[in-house]
């Protein structure tokens, strides 16, 4: 049988495996050649490339394959290919890596010896695999591929890793190690030459053919008095059409692309199966939907995909008329706007401001915004919209900054916090100045530490500094506030107060 | 037996509102000394004396077991000559009237969650065959962080049963990094698998980490809980991050990540408990991570409308004993909307306003189920007690005003008399409660005003229920109506008579209220005979109170504009109607009316209306305690030598209260040397004191560092020798 040297692995596989990962094959014959033992195995492989262009699934099924049919070629059970896939995501530390790389290795070679409960450094590594791979009993020209998925993401990973790995089949010959990496460094391996593939991201052609094979969504109901090679074509052109519009620009992924087409479809083909419009009449149906086609939404379909379940017959995504502005039930049509306002109670609210005064204000200002001690009431300086107006000579506008509101928070010290709060308490909260008769409260009690730990177990006031775990009261801590410029906005006209007007450029 | 008197002391000393604390004189420090040495071995005897006392009780009956019991939680009142009989009696009343309220009171919590529980049910139950993503449940629960556990429990509970799934808890603080939250993850969620098939506890370390060929998992290793639940058809695991923003998001992150790449061998589904809003989590984590999850939002019930029903079952309900105060209930109310405080805390302040009312009333007392007070029981000071009451006072004026001289006469001297008037309100507060609740029910079924029940309830607490008064002008919305509403409003008023109101415990009283119903039966007849007389003709029925009958008219006289206000005719059944809306409101304002609290004699036994130890427990001030003590420490003292010095500086003062007011002078920098000089002259030689310099250089050392103790000072990093003041306010 084994006559030849150079021998290419089974055609046939091959065939089934090309047509289930279309415009992959050039990779995977090239890899089923570096792989097989009759072909030309070699001691590492790297697979390199963007993520989502099938390197893992290639990987994994091309080595299930060969496998197989070394397994029907000699049904002894002395399959001359074996083969562990270790995921590095799934491995927490390097340690991790290696037990789990063991205990794949033993599975894959049914290995009952002794196994030994550690296995912490690359050399125990080694040991442990020699034990299984080097000493023990093999057929002719055995080979075992040990696939190392995402192992540019491991975690804690020393770096003498990925040398040493490339150095494990220097060691025990019948080795092949595979690398599935994204965009692998030149020589990241400190080794002499290793074979590398890459997976280059799909072209347009290619998109457009792996999506028209995978068919419609199979959520989506037939389209009416549409013959099945018609509505074949209508999505085909339809492909086309999403990735033009949005595949070349943003959605650059595969599973990505066919989301977008997913969720595009029903609207698409609404007129159609509304029965205003055929199957054939794409420009006119691709028309009608143009505004679904700029909808951004689509690029980032954010984390609340499901409708309500209460909302109890969940609305079919089909049944949308043929309305352009029709509200549609996926993402973005729904106010998820529970925002701060409503939940904080006011205290809180008003502590979030100052926070927000002190880390935007200077120091050097407080006097000046918070000091009642000239006027009786507090001069406070129109904060961009009085600086623009007088700031317009064309001396000034050179000096012009960037808006401090614009810039990053900074530090304040509690104290200062806490006086702004106490400051500005009084003329803020209508009902705090009529309940408590007009004088301020010495002191700060529980209830503001209360708001005070709240707003930070809420990451919306952040402890900062050297003393980051120190004595959340302590006055002198450094804090820095967390929430942006908008929300901060919001959040003051819920209670009638212009945050603008408090804050000096 | 000194001993003994000193425990009693010492007891006394607890409750008291202010500790003075007797400074040891120089000459009785070695008698402090000793007793201090000697205080270890008193608490033993004690102890012994427990014991002792126990073997005794034993034969005793059970009865003398409760009686020592009460009396050890309960102190005796009026200076300790309260009999113990009346002491338990008051220990009981609380023991009754609480758990009664704290059921009810759960029972109110739970319901409130059950909306949100099915929905993340069925959602975790459907999730899973619509997507291969993450099921990931967010649940907006508001910034209580404690009324969280409650939520995530009955979740546990509820999702167990319904998807046969292993629930883990994520608390931020127990799952600081990826590790230990892996660890909690495998351990809980092998863990309560585990329950079920009695396998020995024992090997409960080393049956989860091994695995069936002899390998051993590390305890971070999901493969553990692969290979813990493999025996299970689909391994399914709920992972509940109860605080998600106070997690750090990198960790949240990587656990999605992990979750993910398991998902084909472990079915994951996670539950986020979000207190701020879906934008800012999703902010936070990456977009890569987000398309991971499937996700959905559930909403929580508002914690206004959770307040609302715990006040209705347990401050307004029917079952609690003692009505707490307008001023105090308002306090509370707007607690709940000012400051951070959940409904737990609002909880536990009705459970502490509850305590210290049977704690430190005496009258309380009256408050114990009927029978259980009788003559005997009242001692003289009980009715020396309510004499000098403001209600009795009122209630004497009230009766010399009426000419019942000899019913006030023989309150002032009789005392059997009071004792018969004292027994006679029991039944009087139960009926005023009735009134009130049944008064306030028929104003909220009504529908006319949109105040909130806890306004309306402490209104009505306060100043009664008037229909005139402006709270509950229900009068002239009423008289606007036209025939239609004023039908279904009768209707509502008669439905809500018959069936009562569960929230509030009020069971129906339509046999108590047969002339209000008949008389209500009355004008909807009336009415209804009107509208039916009046159906052909084009004008509909309308009364004089009704909008459209002013008309407003224009005339021009001679170039100017006279606007005159002129009311529509009236037809007779018109005039009918208006006389059938006139009745209707009159019989509404008759019965529908109920006194301010205040008012009764002898509330003060059931109305519980004292801010002051509520504030102090629950809204203590550190700062301005403190800040008091330091300028004013005789006060706490109470020794003699410092007690004219007011609120100045006295060489006596403790020296850390000397540099207090020291400190309060000085700038944001404080030179120690400085500092020291000026304590120094106002301790030093020439001082009426006259400490050396050592020993004052001792004190004034002491305290300084007490001052940085307490946080009002700090090391400063500008300039030597220099320490920065802290505190400001």
């Amino acid at each position: 049988m084994r006559n030849s040297l150079f021998q290419l692995p089974d055609e046939l596989v091959l065939t089934a495996l090309a047509q289930a990962f279309s415009c992959r094959s050039f990779q995977l014959r090239s890899l089923a050649t570096l792989l097989h033992p009759d072909a030309a195995p070699c001691q590492n492989v790297v697979l390199y490339g963007t993520e989502a262009t099938g390197k893992s699934a290639i990987t994994a099924a091309l080595l299930a394959r060969l496998e197989a049919s070394e397994d029907d070629r000699s049904p002894d059970g002395d399959s001359r290919l074996r083969f562990a896939i270790v995921n590095s995501v799934e491995c927490i530390t390097s340690r991790h890596l290696f037990e789990s790389v063991v205990g794949k290795v033993a599975q894959a070679l049914r290995w009952h010896g002794p196994s030994s409960s550690r296995c912490e450094t690359v050399s125990q590594l080694t040991v442990e695999l020699s034990k299984m791979l080097k000493y023990a009993p093999r057929p002719d020209g055995f080979r075992f591929v040990l696939v190392f998925d995402g192992i540019d993401r491991q975690r804690e990973a020393p770096p003498t890793l990925l040398p040493a790995l490339a150095r494990l089949a220097e060691i025990i010959p019948c080795i092949t190690s595979v690398f599935v990496v994204t965009s692998p460094p030149a020589n990241f391996l400190h080794t002499a030459f290793a074979p590398h593939i890459h997976f280059p991201n799909y072209t347009k052609p290619e998109f457009v053919a792996i999506v028209t094979a995978g068919g419609p969504p199979p959520g989506a109901p037939a389209l009416p008095n549409t013959t099945p090679e018609e509505a074949a074509d209508l999505w085909a052109r339809f492909a086309a059409a999403v990735h033009d519009a949005l595949a070349r620009a943003a959605t650059r992924t595969l599973p990505a692309f066919r989301h977008a087409c997913d969720a595009l479809w029903p609207r698409f083909t609404a007129p159609v199966v509304a029965g205003t419009r055929g199957a054939r009449e794409f420009s006119k149906l691709l028309i009608a939907a143009r505004a679904h086609f700029q909808d951004e939404s689509l690029l980032d379909p954010g984390i609340i995909v499901a409708a309500r379940p209460p909302s109890a017959a969940p609305a079919p995504p089909t049944a949308i008329p043929g309305g352009s502005n029709s509200i549609t039930p996926q993402a973005s049509s729904k106010p998820h706007t529970s925002d701060l306002a409503a939940l904080l109670p006011t205290t809180a609210r008003l502590l979030l401001l100052a926070a927000y005064l002190a880390s935007h204000n200077a120091t050097r200002h407080d006097l000046v915004l918070f000091s009642t001690h000239h006027h009786g009431r507090r001069r406070r300086r129109g904060g961009l919209s009085v600086g623009v107006g007088r700031g317009a000579g064309p001396g000034r506008s050179k000096h012009r900054k960037i808006a401090r509101k614009l810039l990053g928070a900074h530090a304040f010290v509690l104290e200062r916090m806490l006086a702004i709060f106490a400051a500005v308490r009084g003329e803020w909260d209508g009902r705090y100045v009529s309940r408590e008769g007009g004088g301020l409260v010495d002191g700060m009690d529980t209830d503001i530490g209360m708001a005070m730990a709240t707003l930070a177990s809420l990451r919306l006031l952040v402890r900062v500094g050297g003393g980051a775990g120190g004595d959340a009261m302590d006055r002198g801590g450094k804090w820095r506030v967390n929430v942006g410029w908008e929300m901060v906005r919001a959040l003051g006209r819920s209670m009638g107060v212009e945050v603008e007007e408090w804050l000096i450029e | 037996m000194a001993e003994i008197e000193d425990n009693t002391v010492f007891q006394q000393d607890d409750h008291r509102a202010a500790y003075i604390f007797s400074a040891p004189s120089s000459e009785d420090q070695h008698h402090h000394a000793a007793s201090s040495a000697a205080r270890p071995t008193k608490r033993r005897r004690v102890s012994s004396k427990k014991d002792g006392s126990k073997s005794r009780q034993q034969t005793a009956a059970a009865a003398g077991e409760e009686t020592a019991a009460a009396r050890s939680a309960f102190t005796p009142l009026f200076n300790g000559a309260e009999s113990p009989d009346a002491v338990r009696l008051r220990a009981e009343s609380f023991e009754t009237a609480w758990p009664v309220l704290d059921a009810r009171i759960q029972h109110v919590l739970r319901e409130a969650n059950r909306n949100t529980l099915d929905e993340v049910t069925s959602f975790i139950g459907n999730a899973e065959a619509e997507t291969t993503q993450i099921p990931a449940g967010i649940i907006i629960t508001g910034p209580n962080i404690a009324s969280q556990d409650l939520l995530f429990e009955q979740l546990a509970d509820t999702l167990c049963k319904a998807t046969q799934a292993r629930f883990v808890r994520l608390r931020s603080a127990e799952a600081p990094n990826l590790k230990a939250a892996l660890k909690k993850i495998i351990k809980d969620a092998g863990a309560s698998g585990r329950d079920d098939d009695d396998d020995a506890d024992d090997d409960d370390e080393t049956g989860l980490s091994v695995g069936k060929d002899g390998r051993k998992y590390l305890n971070y290793d999901l493969e553990t809980l692969h290979v813990a639940l493999g025996a299970n058809e689909s391994p399914r695991v709920i992972v509940a991050f109860q605080d998600s923003e106070a997690f750090d998001s990198g960790l949240l992150t990587d656990l999605i990540a992990l979750f993910h790449s398991w998902h084909d061998r472990i079915r994951f589904s996670v539950l986020f408990g979000i207190a701020t809003s879906v934008q800012l989590f999703q902010a936070r984590l990456l977009k890569s991570t987000a398309r991971y999850l499937y996700g959905a939002q559930f909403d929580v019930v508002q914690a206004g409308s959770v307040l609302e029903s715990v006040f209705k079952s347990a401050v307004a309900g029917s079952q609690a004993m003692v009505r707490l105060g307008p001023s105090l209930l308002r306090n509370l109310v707007e607690r709940q909307q000012d400051q951070v405080a959940g409904i737990q805390v609002f909880i536990s302040s009705l459970k502490y306003a509850y305590m210290c009312h049977f704690y430190a009333n005496p009258l309380s007392m009256f408050l114990a189920a009927d029978g259980h007070v009788d003559r005997q029981l009242l001692q003289p000071e009980h009715t020396q007690a309510v004499r000098t009451l403001g209600s009795f006072k009122a209630h004497v004026e009230r009766a010399v005003e009426a000419r019942q001289l000899n019913h006030a006469q023989s309150l002032l001297d009789d005392d059997s008399y009071l004792v018969d008037q004292i027994l006679k309100q029991g039944q009087r507060r139960q009926d005023h409660v009735m009134r009130l609740l049944r008064s306030l029910h028929l104003i909220t079924a009504m529908g006319i005003l949109s105040t909130p029940f806890t306004d309306l309830y402490i209104s009505a607490l306060a100043e009664g229920i008037d229909l005139s008064s402006d709270m509950f002008a229900v009068v002239d919305p009423i008289k606007r109506l036209g025939p239609d509403g004023i039908i279904s409003l009768i209707r509502r008023i008669v439905s809500a008579i018959e069936t009562g109101s569960p929230e509030l415990d009020l069971p129906g009283w339509e046999s108590e209220a047969d002339e209000l119903m008949a008389a209500l039966g009355e004008i909807r007849d009336e009415v209804e005979t009107l509208v039916e007389r009046t159906k052909d003709n084009r004008n509909p029925l309308k009364s004089k109170y009704g909008a459209q009958n002013k008309v407003l008219r224009t005339t021009v006289v001679a170039q100017k504009v006279q606007l005159s206000r002129d009311t529509a005719t009236l037809t007779e059944e018109d005039n009918a109607f208006t006389k059938a809306i006139d009745s209707l409101a009159d019989i509404l304002s008759q019965h529908i009316h109920c006194d301010p609290a205040e008012s009764l004699f002898l509330h003060e036994a059931w109305l519980y209306d004292s801010k002051s130890p509520y504030r102090d427990v629950f809204i203590p001030r550190p700062a301005t305690t403190f800040g008091r003590a330091l300028t004013r420490p005789h006060d706490y003292l109470g020794c003699a030598c410092c007690g004219n010095a007011g609120g100045a500086v006295a060489s006596t003062l403790p020296a850390t209260a000397i540099l207090y007011h020291l400190y309060l002078e000085a700038g944001a920098l404080i030179n120690v040397a400085d500092l020291w000089s000026a304590y120094y002259a106002s301790v030093g030689d020439e001082s009426e004191l006259g400490l050396d310099e050592r020993t004052a250089l001792v004190h004034f050392y002491q305290g300084l560092a007490e001052l940085r103790m307490m946080g009002f000072v700090r090391q400063s990093k500008k300039k030597a020798d220099h320490v920065a003041k802290l505190k400001w306010l």
